[in-house]
């Protein structure tokens, strides 16, 4: 499968796989639409030369295969406005301009790292922004600013970040890891930290920017802090948790509310060690499947007019409604399909809602559903928010990709479902709706095909004159 | 003459300064505000500007989460241990001169004995070792580390801790010796500069005369299970209370570990 078979061919470059180290094995790179947060787990050892980069993102399984390895990628979008040199530029900065439209395009496998950065060696870039550590007279005498000190800081802040990607890492728990004094530690930090080689894609964990992120990624992948388990289990009392747990990121534990009050948690933490996380949006506003059935169907009829489709769902606003929608985890269902035909990885709260009688419907309803989000989405980039449109972009493409498996499946699904009793809603049965569906989708991923397979001739009609000239 | 003429090679008074390689300042903060609780330790370099101090107080009470009324007993507490410190500087100290101030300083000239008797977090650490005071290259950083990679202690907090407590000592005994030195020189100038001339200037030719009537400099291997570190990992259960560092003035407790020690013989 050729997951980053966008039409414009970029390629994530240094988004080689990772090494043994590292938690998360390649395949989370795989799968196209994998947000910041897991592609940066595939963060890379990438030694500053353009052919090992190459050969290394061919290695990574990203399935770039042959394609030219741009040098540094592309990356989610901030927000700004500078000239695209991507070499040097700190990944913030990439990320404006890829905003605006001036850097090519959305593809979230690629994560902005600086792709000079090794372990073994330090990097002019380094020597050239960070010079306490290594020139003049203070650099020579002193240990905690020499070039030793100065990997020493930067290595092991780099690994702690990555053994823990989602997490954000504060400075003040860096430094009381580090040996040394904390103004240097602190301009290291804040180096790494603008390269996108620390915090990449964590924002201030107060922002609900940072949480958005984190639960459009907790959708698709299932993260360390564990905000997507659907039953949270305390780790202390070993009892479901309630709507709102805390969670202690230095140490990796949740305690359910009632253990966290009676502070039944081990010295060395304190209160302010621990957050409260509310459970997902979609658990906290539960939508039933029903509800789910008349948002495809009413996106199906009405498009993206939003406010038609809220009306139709009734008790939707429009935000919630493209909330839900978006939300619909595709990537993860398909993956989910390969390997378990017929009864893909669901989304959480669909089944806790559900009795087991009817979990097959509800399959079959978010998977067509899924083909008419992937039509929409091909077609316009006018949903709610460009992180939206991307994410969905992205899903589109791979799902595409995966079309002919979950062919056959939809159609034995739609006969399997043929005898269970239709719902009411508006007079649609569950049948009609999932036949126009699947129909529309087919010809849509037709349409979609052919115009790739144009757009790529185009290309290769374009290149061979370079070449022969 | 009796001053300096056994072949020091090293001038007898210093500048004053952190006697180690790295001028850096041990900082330890404890504010409590509202019944909240801040304890912190680090290490900081004087020479950075007084704006460092602002935005890195700034910065972690915003890591911590705590209340904003933390930062102004924070800066304060740590401008007033920093310019302690500057205080001290311009003035002379003494390094080399028998030091009897403290129990942590041995009878070996220019050589203290430093202890180390930690709690971070879930660890416990107990050691005592050598330490050249008169090495002006001395890197507490680099024995900290060492010994944490040594001992493959698992808590990286271990680690600042064991630094910052072994500058906090060697800060003491440079700050006693510039008060030792202005007592002296406010005394009439006949007074020598050695106290006691028993003891030798730090340099090899002299040590091996001080212990030569006893042996070797290797230590006697039934004093071997003093200077020995021990490491020890409490669990939730036995833990109480605050988990932060504390200062622990417990008994010299069983083995643990079999380690001999040598970074802190470095003039040896």
């Amino acid at each position: 499968m050729a997951t980053t078979t966008t039409a414009t061919m970029t390629t994530p470059a240094a988004t080689v796989s990772f090494g043994s180290t590292h938690p998360h094995p390649p395949p989370a790179a795989k799968s196209a639409p994998s947000p910041p947060f897991s592609a940066g787990a595939v963060k890379s050892e990438a030694p500053p030369t353009p052919s090992s980069t190459g050969a290394g993102a061919a290695a990574a399984g990203t399935g770039a295969g042959a394609e030219d390895p741009s040098y540094i990628i592309t990356v989610p979008s901030y927000s700004g406005n500078e000239t695209p040199d991507t070499r040097t530029q700190p990944p913030s900065k990439l990320g404006r301009l890829l905003l605006l439209g001036k850097l090519d395009p959305i593809t979230l496998t690629g994560i902005p790292i600086a792709a000079w950065f090794s372990y073994d060696s330090i990097h002019d870039t380094e020597r050239r922004l960070l010079p306490d550590f290594f020139e003049g007279e203070a650099a020579a005498a002193s240990g905690s600013r020499g070039p030793d000190a100065y990997k020493y800081y930067r290595n092991t802040l780099v690994r702690r970040f990555r053994s823990r990607p989602g997490r954000r890492l504060t400075l003040t728990e860096a430094r009381r890891g580090l040996v040394g004094d904390v103004g240097s530690i602190r301009r290291v930090f804040d180096f790494l930290e603008e390269w996108g080689l620390i915090n990449y894609g964590a924002l201030p964990s107060g922002s609900k920017q940072a949480k958005e992120k984190r639960e459009e990624a907790a959708q698709q992948l299932p993260l360390p802090s564990g905000a997507t388990a659907p039953k949270k289990l305390c780790t202390r009392c070993r009892t479901v948790c309630g709507l709102a747990y805390f969670i202690c990121e230095k140490a990796d534990i949740s305690l359910c509310a009632r253990c966290f009050v009676g502070n039944n948690y081990r010295p060395g933490l304190t209160a302010a060690d621990f957050k409260r996380v509310e459970m997902t949006e979609d658990a906290k506003s539960d939508w039933t499947d029903k509800e789910t059935l008349h948002l495809l169907e009413a996106v199906l009829h009405y498009g993206e007019d939003w406010k038609k489709v809220s009306e139709h769902v009734g008790s939707r606003s429009e935000k919630d409604c493209t909330a839900r929608f978006i939300r619909l985890p595709f990537g993860e269902q398909f993956l989910g399909l390969k390997e378990d035909k017929l009864r893909p990885v669901n989304d959480d709260d669909d089944d806790a809602t559900d009795e087991p009688g009817r979990m097959s419907r509800n399959d079959c309803v978010s998977l067509h559903c899924q083909m008419q989000a992937i039509r929409l989405s091909l077609r316009s980039v006018s949903l709610t928010c460009s992180d939206a449109a991307s994410a969905a972009a992205q899903v589109a493409i791979s799902a595409q990709s995966q079309v002919d498996i979950n062919d056959g499946e939809i159609d034995s699904s739609v006969n399997s479902t043929g005898d269970e009793g239709s719902s009411d809603t508006n007079g649609l049965s569950v049948n009609d709706l999932l036949k126009e569906a699947a129909a529309n989708a087919r010809s849509e991923l037709e349409k979609e095909r052919n115009s790739i397979e144009q757009s790529l001739s185009d290309i290769v009609d374009v290149q061979v004159p370079t070449q022969e000239s | 003459m009796k001053t300096v003429s056994l072949g020091a090679s090293r001038p007898s008074a210093v500048s004053f300064r952190m006697p180690t390689r790295d001028n850096l300042v041990p900082i330890r903060v404890d504010i409590e505000v509202d019944g909240q609780r801040y304890r912190d330790a680090f290490t900081w370099n004087p020479r950075d500007p007084d704006s460092e101090i602002i935005s890195f107080a700034k910065r972690t009470a915003k890591d911590l989460k705590l209340p904003a009324t933390f930062v102004p007993p924070m800066l304060q507490s740590i401008q007033g241990q920093l310019a302690e410190f500057r205080s001290y500087e311009g003035q002379e100290m003494q390094l080399k001169e028998k030091l009897c101030l403290s129990r942590s300083v041995a009878n070996l000239n220019g050589a203290v004995n430093l202890q180390i008797d930690l709690r971070v977090n879930n660890t416990v650490i107990r050691d005592q070792f050598l330490w050249d005071i008169g090495n002006l290259d001395s890197d507490p950083e680099e024995f900290a580390r060492t010994l944490c990679d040594d001992l493959n202690i698992a808590d990286p907090e271990v680690g600042p801790a064991i630094a910052v407590s072994i500058r906090e000592q060697l800060y003491q005994i440079a700050s006693q010796s510039v008060s030792i030195m202005r007592e002296k020189v406010s005394k009439k100038r006949r007074a020598p500069e050695f106290s006691s001339n028993s003891k030798a200037v730090n340099n090899a030719v002299d040590l091996f005369k001080y212990f030569g009537s006893k042996g070797s400099v290797i230590r006697k291997r039934k004093e071997w299970y003093l200077y020995e570190p021990v490491i020890d990992v409490i669990r939730n259960e036995e833990a109480g209370g605050d988990g932060k560092e504390e200062l622990n003035s417990s008994s010299r407790p069983n083995k643990r570990l079999d380690e001999v020690k040598e970074a802190s013989l470095q003039s040896l």
